[in-house]
Order: structure tokens, then C-alpha cells, then sequence
């Protein structure tokens, strides 16, 4: 249906592979690399068929593995092209060296993740492992709550990746098997639209393109102050991607009249007194239960991630700074470290707090529900830190076996 | 200089229709193959290609360093493990946006042969629209002579060393060329520097085949470093190559298989391996188990050749 107000947008009952899908096919890539892999199949099984039926221009590329998928996806960006791909754990490390080389290479690639397991144990199930086991190659990472998030965050990506003043690759995650296959309501916009969200991208300068007879290269052998430049502008233009990424946000809402808060999405932590800080599809049921909360009585907010890398540290610190306890959950696993990958890192801003008191909590990995009890658990344990009770510093809350041991 | 050596020497030059895009002093070793190779290509199919290049003996010079560079080709450094699918990127959007375009992907027997083998074949299996040339020196020699799926039988690298045990690589090399023909892409050939006017006319026709989609090039390219033999006998080392059938002349257009120069009364592999030092310990029976599997190989390629019709089906690129 054509929603009556806007007459901007149609609202469909989609899955959240669908959507990444469906906002692909809106942002007009050049060329797509195109490789299935569980709970990603789907995305480019549907871009096959958008270019099948003809709907959608574009260079499709079958390719033979994931490494491939983001090797052409690499070099088409760099002769100036907007390129897609997906994939999904496996899938993603197996393009690890080539993850690396597009970022040093400032391929302005948009690829979506969704997030699945890769231990040995060949777990297909969800977590964020894939995620964190890619944090530091020098992507761009975003996160999706829903199915809506889903596609909006990959227009976004391509006016974030394509800016001139940023020129870095962007990964947009959600949660394999819940997203991936739920399906819910999407306001799925107009061509014309997106058209119109992404054609700032137009006035601005052209970037650098490997052409035949330009006497141009890429990936020289940068050594000694050569190579320092070039990754110290690599490094500056993730920090500039913070505030580019706001500034995206709002002009989002101009025109789609959505808006997410940029870097992190505060809910109802005005005046709370305890924080969870969550990311991804777990952050719908985290609200249902402080809306639950509240109605009793209990000051609890939560301070959602939308933007993972560069690690949004200063709005992270100006939403939780003052907050009697925070409680992190990670939907993954930091080795080496007893806390989850993100509570570790926010431990490093742990001075710049005001004295709020961190928490760990790890749930939902390899298809543990993170259910309304688990999140109420969470709020409980965090609420009791709040309130100066002694508790645990990292909580597996689907496995209460880890408590009993004792190691943590 | 015969008179006839004088004409093919003129055939040759007269390929040499564009200039060569390189410094003239670079950084390969006296007598290096690759080299000639290198400044060859361009000459030939014109400076207006985009190469692209892995980690190899070629990277030196085909990639620079920082902001600068040993020639005026546009290029891409790349991964050894995404060669062809980096070149497939290139020829695609360079398709979508209507730019006129010959990428060539150049890489060594390591890529192509060993890591960068699977998506080598997933190009030429969907049809690419590039020329991939592998230089052939049968190692890892930029590494330091290492042993890849080219090296011959018995060939020593310092991974396949002489011990007390074992005696150099104790296994058969790969025939790249032959897998890639069986793709049945548009062009698939093999060259080697000592016949250059027949490495031109492949080149000229790898050119014209990229229009209808992938053309492979294997090119015997002998290194004088790794493989121990005098630096000004690389040309000698490749005829003799091509005399043994060691590395026959061939080409296949859509599969079909065709000698491009055929050696009357070969001569045996010994002539060949007793130039180089790599060869340089093994036994008449080690050469034997050589020379049958240099026959074996022929033979091959022979019935091969007899074959007759062509794959029919449509070759235009995946798309």
C-alpha cells in the first residue's frame, strides 16, 4: 500500500534479507558479486531475480567463493563504480585478506553482513562473531535493530562509503536467522527518493578512478612514510565518519521522515538510574521489557549501537556519563578477556564516566534466545549494581553452568 | 646473422607497434625473462591496457613504490588469492560504464597455478571479458625458489631440496594451460620468449578473443636466478624447451586445440635440463621418468589436436 501522508513510500510485510536486498536494488550498483552462504542466500537469490526480470541494471557477478565476491566487488570500486555484495560469517572471513586490501585501498564498498557463528564447532547460528573477528581490518560498521533499519542503514552506507571526505568501505550487520528471516512491516521509499538521498554524492568531487589510459595505480608497494600517511588518513577518516554519519541521519529524515540518532539510539535513559547497552535485533526486546520496567517503577534506559567501528566513543560517554551502572551485552565472545568484545572496549572509557559502575553480559550466541527473562535478568543485575549490591563482573545468562564453575 | 634470422628478427620488430612504457633500468635480475616479457606486451597490444599484478618477481616493477612507478600503464596491486577476480571487477564496470578497456591480469605460476587457481577457473568458467597471462617460471622465485605446482619433476627449489632422502620435487607439474583450454573460453594458448613473433600473433588474437569473453596465455619464462643457468642463455633455454616438447606451441579457440609449431624430431629432455642447475643431480633413470611424462604430455596434446568440430555453444560473457 502507498502510505496516505507521504505518498513517499510502500509499506511491505518483508523479511530482513529482503529488505537488504530491495535497498541494493534502490541505490543502483554498477556491479554486484553475488555468492549464497546461510542466512544470506536469500539477498542475492533476490537481486538474481530483480536482474533476471530486468529491474535491475546492473553487472551481476556469480562468483565461485566469497574471497572473489569481494575482490571484483574491490577492483570495480576503484574504477569507480558503486558496488554491493553480502555474506555471512564463513563467507566473511574467507574474504578476509581481500576485507583488508579494500579497506587500505579505500574502496568505497557497501557489503551487508549477517551476522552468523564461526566457531570450529560448525555452528549455523546466530551471534556476532563474524563481526568482531573483522573489527579491526578498517570497515565502517553498522548495525540494524529491525527489518526498516535493515534498509535504511544500507542507503545510508552507500552516502557514508561514497562521501569524498570518507572514502571507506561499510559493512551493515544484523542478526542472522532473526532478522535475516523475519518478516515485518518495511516502509520500502520511491526511486525517485533514494534518487534524490543519494545524488549529494553527485556534487561533490569526483574521486580517484583506475582507468584504462590514466596512468594511475593502486596498491603500490607503500613503505616507510609512505605507508604511515596513507593509514594515518585512513584513521582520521574513520573519525570523521562519526559526525558524517549524524549529519546523514538527519538528512535521512528530511526526506524519509525516519531518524535513528546517528551513532547510538538513547531510549528512555533521561533520567534512568541503570543502562544496558545492547546492539541488533536483541535492542526490540530490551525495550518491551524497560517498557515493562518502567511501568513499575525502575529507572532503567537502553543505549543502542548503531555504529560499531569507528567505536563511537564520545557519544557513548555523553549518553552513560553520570549512570550508576551499565550493563553491556555482547552477543559475542572477546578471548582473552572474560567480558564480551564491546563491554571491553567501553572499560577503556571507564574514567570518563562520572563512576559509573560495568557489567558483562554475554547471551544469544548460537541461537540462545535472548528472551524477555533473560533481559529482565539483565536489568535486575544491573538495577542490584546501581543500587551498590556486590555482583558479578560477566554473566553468561543462558548458561548458568559459567557462574557455577566458578572461572568467571 | 643469416639472412633468414635477419627476417624474422624484422617480423618481429614489426609487431612493436607501440612504445615501451618502461623505465629503461629496473629492478629484475641480468637476463630475467620476465622482463622481456613485460616490455613486450604493451608493445604489442598497447599502452592503453590496465594491468594488474600480485606479490611476485613482477612486483617491483609493475607496482612502484609510494607515488612512484617504473612505468606510465595504469595498474592494480593485488592479492595472489583474487587475481582474476580483481581483473573480472575491472572488465565488468568498465563494460557497465562503456569504457573501452583490455585489462590484463599478469601473474606468476604461484597465483595462477597454486593460490589464485580457483578463481582463475571461476573467471574462465563464467566467460570473462580480460586476457590472464601467467608467466611461467616454475616457482616461487620472488620468495626465494620455492617449489609451486609448475616445478617439474625433479626439479630442486629449497622446498623440494637435495637430502639424503629425498632428491628435488618427486612429483609431476601441473599442464595449466591444458586445464585452462578445457574451460573451452575463446583463447587459450601457450609462449615462450625464444619464439616471439608467435607470442606477438597470441597476443594480437588473446586482444581480439577478449571480445567474446576470457583468453589465457601461459608463457615459459625462464628465470636465470632460480633455476641456475648462465644469464645470457634465457633465450637458449626456452628454444631448447620448445625442441623437447618440454613446452610445446600451441592454441585452442573455444577448446579446439591446435599446434602452432610442431618440432620434427624432438630432441630429448636431456638437452634441455643439462643447461640448468636445478636439473643438474638427477639420474638417466630420473630423467627418464621426465622425459615419459614430457611424452605422455604430447601425446596427449597430439590426439588432442586431431579432435574435430568445436564446442558450439553461444561464448558471450556471463552478464
Amino acid at each position: 500500500m502507498i502510505t496516505k501522508a507521504q505518498k513517499k513510500s510502500q509499506i511491505k510485510v518483508i523479511t530482513g534479507n529482503a529488505a537488504a536486498a530491495i535497498a541494493a536494488k534502490l541505490a543502483r550498483p554498477d556491479v554486484v558479486a553475488a555468492y549464497p552462504i546461510t542466512p544470506q542466500t536469500e539477498i542475492i537469490e533476490q537481486i538474481s531475480q530483480f536482474h533476471a526480470n530486468g529491474e535491475m541494471d546492473c553487472e551481476l557477478i556469480t562468483v565461485e567463493g566469497e574471497n572473489s565476491a569481494m575482490n571484483a566487488v574491490m577492483a570495480a570500486s576503484l574504477a569507480g563504480g558503486r558496488v554491493f555484495t553480502a555474506t555471512s560469517s564463513w563467507g566473511l572471513v574467507f574474504m578476509y585478506d581481500a576485507i583488508l586490501a579494500a579497506a587500505g585501498a579505500r574502496a568505497p564498498i557497501v557489503m551487508v553482513n549477517v551476522n552468523r557463528e564461526t566457531p570450529g564447532i560448525i555452528a549455523v547460528s546466530s551471534g556476532q562473531q563474524d563481526m568482531i573477528s573483522t573489527r579491526d581490518a578498517g570497515w565502517i560498521f553498522l548495525i540494524a535493530e529491525d527489518c526498516q533499519e535493515v534498509l535504511d542503514l544500507v542507503l545510508q552506507a552507500y552516502r557514508l562509503a561514497e562521501d569524498y571526505d570518507i572514502q571507506v568501505p561499510v559493512m551493515v550487520h544484523y542478526d542472522g536467522f532473526y532478522l535475516s528471516y523475519l518478516s515485518e512491516g518495511v516502509d520500502v521509499p520511491f526511486q525517485e527518493d533514494v534518487d534524490q538521498f543519494l545524488s549529494v554524492l553527485k556534487t561533490q568531487p569526483e574521486r580517484t578512478k583506475l582507468v584504462p589510459g590514466g596512468k594511475l595505480g593502486c596498491g603500490s608497494h607503500g613503505i616507510l612514510l609512505g605507508y604511515l600517511e596513507l593509514r594515518h588518513k585512513h584513521v582520521s577518516a574513520m573519525e570523521r565518519a562519526k559526525a558524517k554519519f549524524e549529519q546523514i541521519d538527519k538528512e535521512y529524515e528530511e526526506i524519509f521522515g525516519r531518524s535513528y540518532g546517528g551513532l547510538v539510539e538513547e531510549y528512555r535513559m533521561d533520567d534512568a538510574d541503570a543502562v544496558l547497552v545492547g546492539s541488533g535485533s536483541m535492542c526490540g526486546t530490551i525495550k518491551a521489557v524497560i517498557d515493562e520496567k518502567r511501568a513499575a517503577g525502575v529507572k532503567v534506559g537502553l543505549l543502542k549501537l548503531r555504529m560499531y567501528r569507528p567505536f563511537p566513543s564520545e557519544a557513548m560517554i555523553k549518553a552513560l556519563k553520570g549512570k550508576k551502572a551499565i550493563g553491556v551485552v555482547d552477543r559475542s565472545l572477546c578471548f582473552g578477556f572474560k567480558g564480551g568484545p564491546i563491554y571491553t572496549e567501553l572499560k577503556a572509557f571507564e574514567t570518563k564516566l562520572g563512576g559509573s559502575k560495568m557489567i558483562s553480559f554475554i547471551d544469544g550466541i548460537a541461537n540462545t534466545d535472548i528472551t524477555k527473562i533473560n533481559v529482565a535478568t539483565m536489568i535486575d543485575t544491573t538495577c542490584d549494581l546501581a543500587a551498590g549490591k556486590d555482583v558479578r563482573e560477566v554473566t553468561w545468562v543462558s548458561y548458568p553452568e559459567a557462574q557455577e564453575e566458578g572461572g568467571l | 646473422m643469416t639472412d633468414k634470422k635477419k627476417e624474422n628478427l624484422t617480423k618481429v620488430m614489426d609487431y612493436l607497434k607501440h612504445k615501451d612504457p618502461f623505465s629503461k633500468g629496473v629492478a629484475f635480475c641480468p637476463g630475467c625473462g620476465l622482463e622481456l616479457l613485460l616490455r613486450f606486451i604493451p608493445q604489442v597490444i598497447g599502452n592503453d591496457i590496465v594491468i594488474t599484478g600480485t606479490p611476485s618477481c613482477s612486483a617491483p616493477v609493475l607496482l612502484g613504490q609510494n607515488n612512484q612507478s617504473w612505468h606510465t600503464l595504469s595498474y592494480f596491486g593485488t592479492l595472489m588469492t583474487g587475481a582474476a577476480a580483481n581483473a573480472t571487477g575491472l572488465a565488468r564496470y568498465y563494460r557497465k560504464a562503456g569504457i573501452e578497456n583490455t585489462v590484463v591480469c599478469f601473474n606468476g605460476d604461484g597465483t595462477a597455478a597454486d593460490i589464485g587457481f580457483g578463481n582463475l577457473s571461476g573467471a574462465a568458467e563464467r566467460n570473462e571479458p580480460f586476457i590472464y597471462i601467467c608467466y611461467d617460471n616454475e616457482g616461487y622465485m620472488n620468495t626465494g625458489i620455492q617449489k609451486s605446482g609448475t616445478t617439474p619433476y625433479g626439479a630442486t627449489t629449497t622446498t623440494t631440496p637435495l637430502g639424503s632422502a629425498h632428491k628435488g620435487k618427486n612429483l609431476r607439474r601441473m599442464n595449466l594451460a591444458l586445464k585452462m583450454a578445457m574451460h573451452k573460453i575463446p583463447y587459450a594458448a601457450t609462449a615462450t620468449l625464444s619464439d616471439l613473433d608467435d607470442l606477438a600473433k597470441k597476443l594480437l588474437k588473446a586482444k581480439e578473443a577478449k571480445k567474446r569473453g576470457f583468453a589465457f596465455l601461459h608463457v615459459f619464462t625462464p628465470c636465470t636466478t632460480g633455476w641456475g643457468y648462465a644469464p645470457e642463455n634465457t633465450i637458449e633455454v626456452c628454444r631448447r624447451a620448445v625442441k623437447t616438447n618440454y613446452f610445446p606451441l600451441w592454441e585452442a579457440v573455444n577448446g579446439k586445440i591446435r599446434m602452432t609449431k610442431t618440432v620434427k624430431k624432438p630432441k630429448p629432455v636431456s638437452t634441455y635440463t643439462e643447461l640448468i642447475k636445478k636439473f643438474a643431480h638427477m639420474s638417466e633413470e630420473d630423467l627418464q621418468i621426465l622425459q615419459d611424462d614430457v611424452d605422455y604430455e604430447y601425446c596427449m596434446l597430439g590426439g588432442l589436436s586431431l579432435l574435430e568440430g568445436e564446442c558450439q555453444l553461444p561464448v558471450s560473457s556471463e552478464d
